[in-house]
């Protein structure tokens, strides 16, 4: 008999991991078409002011009989009283999530994943590199970094995506481009549009812009978030301009039915990306295959 | 008789009575599981009647994992307006699965590491708690390679009593507290350990390790690093080429555990129940994303993705192989594929592909 099991018998019970805590939906906002971010509160009052995480975790949300979906917290962990999630109307259980209104429960376990690195980043200049949706889990260390600004050095944002309708926070991002404490360049794939236009700061994708951002690489900590296809080329790039692949963290996607390791399909490469992740540094990208 | 036996590490119990112990485990728990006949297989069965019991068998086609890590299970039952949770499913029924190999002894440790380490799932703790592990000793048949992944003996699995059979008795080990108490409670049934029972032990022992064809068994010296390297190797897909995808090997197999969640509403919408399904890294949803994405693109990423997560995953999550060498996948492929020779030909490259 194993040490493991042995302590485990032994114990009167332990905590139930699939055990849910339940939610109210306070605030639907609609981003962008077919992206609405969901603010939920506890109903449970203590619950709401003892959930802490750290940004780039994710949670299990339950949809009432719809099932459970994984989704990173798009708010900061240094505003608490509330959560809030962005959700991509994409699959059967988003859409049925697009049909609730404020004041509807759902529930939530969770935080689950390693999240970012952000005391590792403290005293070092933050580089955050989001594409299309992939913002959704940056904004949460955008607000946690410009919320302890003193812990950290300069704080850049680079944000792509297809087209101005497809922009999300459009509000808060003009806020942040108006901030001295961060510099942002935003950029859209293609001028379809004046709008467009007049919105962006460059035309064209993400690793095309790497370049134009002026910081030491030395001092820099890279945050990604984006569709899987970017990070091969947004890596590629960041190398070239000298910042180093184990302070480059790339946040992954994956199926999830659990969320703590028992499931299986999470699994990239060797690791879990529900336990092991969803931050990966770069190195595992080239190290696990079929990551990117 | 020397004094290591008064510590009661092991016992004699006479073949002539196993059939008395059987009756007694049966009365003393819900459910007495052992192996049986089922048409030309053997299967691990609740037992009605104790003769029904088959001794000597290689494989079940099902590992034991069945009655810990049930096929489908339910989580729970919420309310779909409240969300409050009402019901879970009673686990308290005891039971004890009589007649388990070595092989499979050590499936169910794995997967007792996988669900009580990092986060430990109450559920399978509940069953876990009230199962009784009887193992047995076994004989290698052609397509057994437990040797080569060190779980050809109980040694380092988590179990509660062991036989092994040295002749017209059974040396039975005791392995836990729980087991010690079934020794107890058929007092009388149980005899002291003599000095030529143990040499008999040492000697049955030692006789399995020459059972096997070293000829025909994988090397798994560094496999995890061979697999590594030979990611891009035209084995793969040389092989997964016969792949049905149809699920038999990670259904037989004692160490695989992926599961979907589905939420099931009943019919007036009222409550929702919660169920687990076993599923298979080899169906081409298994790694679908909402959007259409799958990460495993196609049937060779998927067949390679199962060798990739036993030999790499499993040391990485839990520090040893996730394969027991039960032979399950390999002996009850519809299309033949062993997982011994996909080793090999990994391992020798692409040479000796027409001779294995």
């Amino acid at each position: 008999m194993n040490k493991q099991l042995e302590k485990l018998f032994r114990l009167p019970t332990v905590e139930d991991p699939y055990q849910y805590k339940k939610v109210r939906i306070v605030d639907i906002e609609d981003l962008a078409p077919d992206h609405r971010m969901f603010t939920l509160k506890f109903t449970d009052e203590r619950v709401s002011q003892n959930f802490d995480f750290v940004p780039g975790q994710f949670i299990m949300l339950t949809i009432p009989k719809a099932g459970e979906i994984p989704l990173s917290i798009c708010s900061s962990p240094t505003r608490k009283g509330t959560i809030q999630i962005t959700v991509r109307r994409t699959g059967r259980k988003t859409k049925y999530l697009y049909t609730l209104k404020e004041g509807d429960l759902l529930a939530v376990r969770g935080p689950y994943g390693n999240g970012f690195p952000m005391d590792l980043m403290k005293g070092n200049n933050v580089l955050i590199i989001a594409g299309g949706l992939g913002l959704a889990p940056l904004r949460s260390v955008i607000w946690y970094v410009l919320d302890k600004r003193e812990d950290y050095k300069e704080v850049y944002l680079l944000y792509g995506t297809r087209n101005y309708r497809l922009v999300l926070y459009k509000e808060e991002l003009e806020r942040l481009r108006k901030r001295s404490d961060i510099k942002t360049i935003f950029a859209l794939d293609r001028f379809e549009s004046e709008e467009d236009r007049a919105w962006a700061d460059y035309e064209g994708y993400l690793p095309g812009l790497i370049s134009k951002v002026d910081l030491d690489p030395e001092k820099t900590y890279v945050t990604v978030c984006g569709p899987p296809i970017a990070y091969k080329f947004i890596g590629a790039e960041l190398i070239k301009n000298g910042y180093h692949e184990s302070k480059i963290f790339v946040s992954l996607e994956r199926k999830m039915e659990c969320g703590i390791g028992k499931c299986g399909h999470c699994q990239v490469g060797y690791k879990l990306t529900c336990v092991d992740g969803p931050v990966f540094p770069l190195w595992d990208t080239k190290n696990l295959p079929n990551m990117i | 008789m020397s004094t290591l036996f008064k510590l009661e590490k092991a016992k004699i119990l006479p073949k002539s009575r196993i059939f008395d112990f059987l009756n007694l485990l049966k009365e003393n728990f819900d459910d007495l599981i052992a192996p049986v006949r089922k048409g030309k297989y053997t299967v691990f069965s609740e037992i009605e009647n104790v003769e029904d019991i088959v001794f000597e068998y290689t494989r079940t086609l099902l590992p034991p994992k069945k009655f810990i890590l049930k096929y489908r299970r339910e989580r729970f039952t919420y309310d779909a307006r409240t969300l409050e949770i009402e019901k879970k499913e009673n686990l308290s029924k005891k039971q004890v699965i009589f007649g388990v190999h070595p092989c499979d002894l050590h499936g169910l440790t794995i997967l007792d590491q996988i669900h009580l380490g990092e986060f430990p799932d109450p559920r399978y703790l509940e069953v876990r708690r009230n199962t009784v592990l009887i193992g047995l000793s076994c004989e290698p048949d052609e397509w057994c390679y437990c040797i080569s992944t060190g779980t050809a003996f109980p040694d380092g699995a988590n179990w509660d009593l062991f036989l092994t059979d040295i002749g017209g008795k059974y040396f039975v080990s005791i392995g836990s507290d729980k087991g010690d108490e079934l020794v107890h409670l058929s007092d009388g049934l149980f005899e002291e350990v003599t000095e030529e029972d143990l040499n008999k032990f040492k000697e049955e022992t030692a006789k399995k390790k020459h059972l096997f064809d070293y000829e025909r068994l994988p090397d798994l010296e560094r496999i995890s690093q061979v697999i590594e390297l030979e990611y891009e190797s035209e084995v793969w897909k040389q092989e997964a080429e016969r792949c049905l995808s149809c699920g038999t090997c990670t259904n037989t197999c004692p160490t695989c555990f992926c599961y979907t969640s589905v939420d099931i509403p009943s019919l007036d919408g009222k409550k929702v129940q919660r169920v687990e399904f076993i599923t298979s890294c080899q169906y081409p949803y298994y790694s679908r994303v909402a959007g259409g994405h799958e990460f495993l693109e196609d049937r060779t990423a998927r067949f390679r993705h199962r060798y990739y997560h036993k030999f790499v995953g499993y040391p990485y999550q839990i520090g040893k192989f996730g394969c027991v060498g039960c032979g399950r996948c390999s002996a009850f492929c519809p299309a033949n594929i062993s997982m011994v020779k996909t080793l090999k030909k990994l391992r020798e490259g692409k040479k000796e592909k027409t001779n294995v």
